[in-house]
């Protein structure tokens, strides 16, 4: 049955293309949703789900297409403009105010009362019915949201989506944060709202859950549709493959890896690292030829943990062995020094230089290699240029001259200029947060080559993502954090995606041996 | 590969080359409209006397600005450069008059606490995170004070007298005057210095992205706190050259020198927000600001105008600084 003519259709997105400076994000993209179901939208980050999702809800016009609710032609200016006709959105990066208590997130911009006066007791009686139709007993609506737990943060900034009595609901990973136990009460409610012929779409990583609670998927690949599926012909894997564009296996690791991996040679050891609050006393270690990878759910200690390596995280306990010799990190120098590279997850705000050059921000931890001459310390522009070219190419960024200015290229490219950077510093061990993030699924493919060539040439590669079928398909071993703790470690091929999302989760169930 | 595209027409690149094109030669125009407006209209303004009055007036002024403009390139300020050039001579020039060591130690001594006053900026800017206007408005107030006591012990004012000073003074070198000799020195080592060396990338790089430059191993709170240094220094550097031109220290020198040398930095193109600038520009703005006062001064137009129109030159510079920065952030 064609889309248009199917009765229950509340959406139609047809032919969007949206471009902005040197990205073409997406392109000529269909998408349509009926009232009553749950429609996940697929795809890996970058494919565009963000940016379609954006569009919706009125955040900034497509370039071309249109957008009809109910076989009307609807134009937003402004994301006020999409909720007054029906549609709320919860972002992962949460919109609550954290001093201001749960009932006044809910009713923030929209206060009940009279001339000027706000009514109070109207916002409570409000918030405590909001919530109540949802199921949720257990939060205190006068609490400040700051004080509440993340996941209960997520559940208010539900309520607050729901209170606007929307049509289409729109969900950007809203289980990226909850326990097993939240994303089931989540699922209840959600169901509830399917018999109300509410409209969810569900944006989410987790394959395990589309299968679970979705109806249909739009699968979007490098901005483009791939495909529209019922949930109920297909399975994880098919998922994945139609995501990614081919087969899981030949995606991450070319072969496996594993005659490079030197069993005593340990790069690094990590004795109970503790963080106050985020990081509950983890150790591991990471050998040479290894590719480790860390996961867990948002907030469990793994980003800690990393800036721990690096010298950027404050108040940290523990033993680092680099090498078996006991050290302190306490500054990216001496990281640097001990040939540990961080590259962290926000690479524009916290990597790049927009003023600079490419090849400055390539050289930039690397100048004492381009001086002159042993005695006289200036830099030679010549010898800098090249060895920026050099990495320019190796990891494809595509710029017409390393002079341009960093501000000129698009993100990918600027992504991968980071990665330049540090391919050029040349140290013994790497770790990546989030290493695709934003990035083609076509750049995805070359960043996880190189994680491999890294691997086989010695070095120790730590990769913390929370793509879970990222981490199954490139590391050796994998750690799974839960609540600050290491929760489970996994050989490759022991882990599953059930079992690492039960881990990191912190069900019970995660141990591969009782399963089959 | 990469789904990028270029979503420019034809017309949107001709006027971002212009923009861009402006950006890095525009102060360089400005100066050659100016100079050919300022020869035809004031005849005595295009003679090597004029030029060399321009070159003399502008030197100290300049050779402030190279700190000036490391210290705003790493996002900061530093009000109390005047101060210093007060303070420094009158510590040499005390040192001298009373004949207490011969003249190479009294400079060195006078280049010594200049730079200490960098330092103390320095250090209660990078280590106490206080705000530079607030700490060198501090120092400011404070080393003047300092420097006029040392004044007034001597009785108000120092004669300078000594053969260095004179020299610098009167002398010329290649019909050059000594001073702008100087400042072209110093300039060409600057110049150096803020392309070629590590030094001066990590200190685009601080001003650029702090948080970047930190995780690239840079050593930024050292950096930042060598240039309040060197700044001062700089300004010890001024003293000698303020002393050669005035030749006595009264309390009241270099009030006011903070400002002409902002300004000469700003229309130099250096941004207030750090990160972007060339000292070579500095000197281009700082040779605009002065040759604009001497083409008052040869009118005839007061010197109360003459300040009313360097006020006006810093506001229109900072407004188009900030204007050109609004288009290239979006």
């Amino acid at each position: 049955m064609s889309e248009k003519l199917n009765h229950r259709t509340i959406l139609r997105m047809q032919g969007i293309t949206k471009r902005f400076p040197g990205v073409l994000a997406l392109d000529n993209v269909d998408f349509s949703v009926r009232r009553g179901e749950i429609h996940s939208l697929i795809g890996q980050n970058g494919a565009g789900k963000s940016t379609l999702v954006k569009i919706l809800a009125g955040d900034y016009p497509p370039t071309e297409g249109d957008v009809y609710l109910d076989d009307r032609h609807v134009a937003f200016g402004h994301p006020r403009d999409s909720r007054a006709e029906g549609i709320s959105i919860v972002y992962q990066e949460l919109s609550l105010l954290p001093n201001l208590s749960v009932a006044d997130n809910i009713f923030l911009g929209r206060e009940p009362g009279r001339n000027f006066v706000i009514d109070e007791d109207a916002i409570l009686d409000q918030a405590k019915e909001v919530l109540g139709q949802l199921g949720i007993d257990n939060i205190d609506i006068q609490q400040r949201v700051a004080l509440l737990p993340l996941a209960q943060q997520q559940l208010v900034e539900i309520a607050k989506a729901l209170s606007y009595k929307p049509e289409i609901l729109i969900l950007d990973e809203p289980t990226a944060a909850l326990t097993h136990d939240d994303a089931d009460r989540l699922f209840t409610i959600l169901k509830r709202l399917k018999e109300q012929d509410i409209a969810i779409i569900y944006i989410t990583h987790r394959f395990k859950e589309i299968i679970e609670i979705c109806d249909r998927g739009t699968v979007l690949r490098n901005g483009k549709l791939v495909s529209v599926l019922d949930i109920e012909d297909t399975n994880e894997e098919e998922l994945v493959e139609t995501m990614i564009g081919q087969e899981v296996e030949t995606f991450f690791r070319q072969e496996h890896q594993e005659a490079q991996i030197k069993e005593d040679e340990l790069l690094l050891k990590v004795e109970n690292l503790a963080v106050p609050g985020k990081l509950d006393g983890v150790s591991f270690e990471l050998r040479r030829g290894e590719i480790v990878g860390i996961t867990g759910l948002l907030g469990a200690g793994q980003n800690e943990l990393a800036r721990s390596l690096f010298g950027v995280q404050e108040h940290v306990t523990g033993i680092i062995k680099r090498n078996g010799k006991a050290v302190h990190i306490d500054s990216p120098r001496e990281a640097i020094e001990l040939g540990i590279c961080l590259l962290t997850e926000n690479r524009k705000e916290e990597g790049l230089y927009l003023d600079l050059s490419v090849a400055e921000n390539i050289s930039m931890p690397s100048l004492r290699r381009f001086l002159s001459s042993n005695f006289v310390p200036l830099i030679s522009a010549r010898k800098e240029k090249e060895a920026a070219k050099q990495f320019i190419d190796k990891v494809n960024v595509i710029v017409r001259s390393a002079e341009a200015l960093m501000r000129t290229l698009s993100g990918g490219n600027q992504q991968k200029s980071i990665l330049a950077r540090w391919l050029l510093r040349d140290l013994e061990i790497l770790v990546f947060i989030e290493p695709t993030r934003g990035i083609d699924v076509g750049a995805k493919m070359e960043v996880y080559r190189y994680l491999d060539n890294l691997a086989a040439e010695g070095r120790g590669i730590i990769v913390i993502s929370p793509e879970l079928i990222e981490i199954l398909g490139i590391s050796d071993r994998i750690l799974a954090m839960h609540d600050g703790c290491l929760v489970q470690e996994y050989e490759r091929g022991e882990a599953t995606e059930e079992l690492l999302s039960a881990a990191i989760q912190g069900a019970s169930n995660y141990q591969n041996r009782n399963s089959t | 590969m990469e789904a990028a595209q270029r979503s420019h027409t034809a017309d949107a690149n001709w006027a971002e080359r212009i923009e861009k094109w402006f950006q890095s030669w525009g102060t360089v125009l400005v100066a050659l409209v100016l100079f050919v407006i300022f020869s035809l209209t004031a005849e005595y303004f295009f003679t090597l006397q004029n030029f060399q009055n321009i070159l003399r007036q502008v030197a100290i002024v300049a050779v402030v600005a190279i700190g000036m403009t490391m210290v705003i390139l790493i996002g900061g300020i530093d009000l109390s450069v005047g101060a210093v050039v007060l303070s420094s001579a009158a510590v040499m020039n005390s040192l001298l008059f009373n004949e207490v060591v011969p003249a190479v130690p009294a400079i060195i001594i006078g280049l010594l606490a200049a730079a200490l006053v960098g330092f103390i900026n320095g250090l209660l800017i990078v280590k106490a995170k206080i705000s530079p206007i607030i700490v060198t408005l501090g120092t400011m107030v404070m080393i003047r004070g300092l420097g006029q006591m040392i004044l007034w012990i001597n009785n108000s004012w120092l004669w300078v007298r000594h053969p260095i000073f004179t020299y610098i003074k009167t002398e010329t070198i290649g019909s050059i005057p000594v001073p702008a000799v100087m400042m072209f020195v110093l300039y060409v080592f600057a110049v150096i210095m803020m392309t070629k060396t590590r030094f001066g990338r990590h200190i685009y790089a601080i001003g650029g992205n702090e948080r970047a430059a930190h995780l690239c191993g840079i050593p930024v709170d050292r950096t930042k706190i060598l240039v309040y240094v060197f700044t001062g220094f700089i300004s010890g550097i001024a003293g000698i050259m303020m002393s050669a031109r005035l030749s006595a220290i009264s309390p009241g020198v270099g009030l006011g020198l903070e400002f002409e040398v902002i300004t000469a930095v700003i229309l130099g193109g250096t941004s207030l927000a750090g990160g972007v600038g060339k000292v070579e520009k500095t000197l281009l703005g700082a040779i605009i600001v002065a040759a604009i006062l001497n083409y008052m001064t040869i009118k005839g137009i007061s010197a109360h105008y003459q300040r009313a129109v360097t006020g006006f030159i810093i506001l229109a510079a900072a407004t188009l600084d900030q204007l050109s920065r609004g288009r290239t952030s979006s």
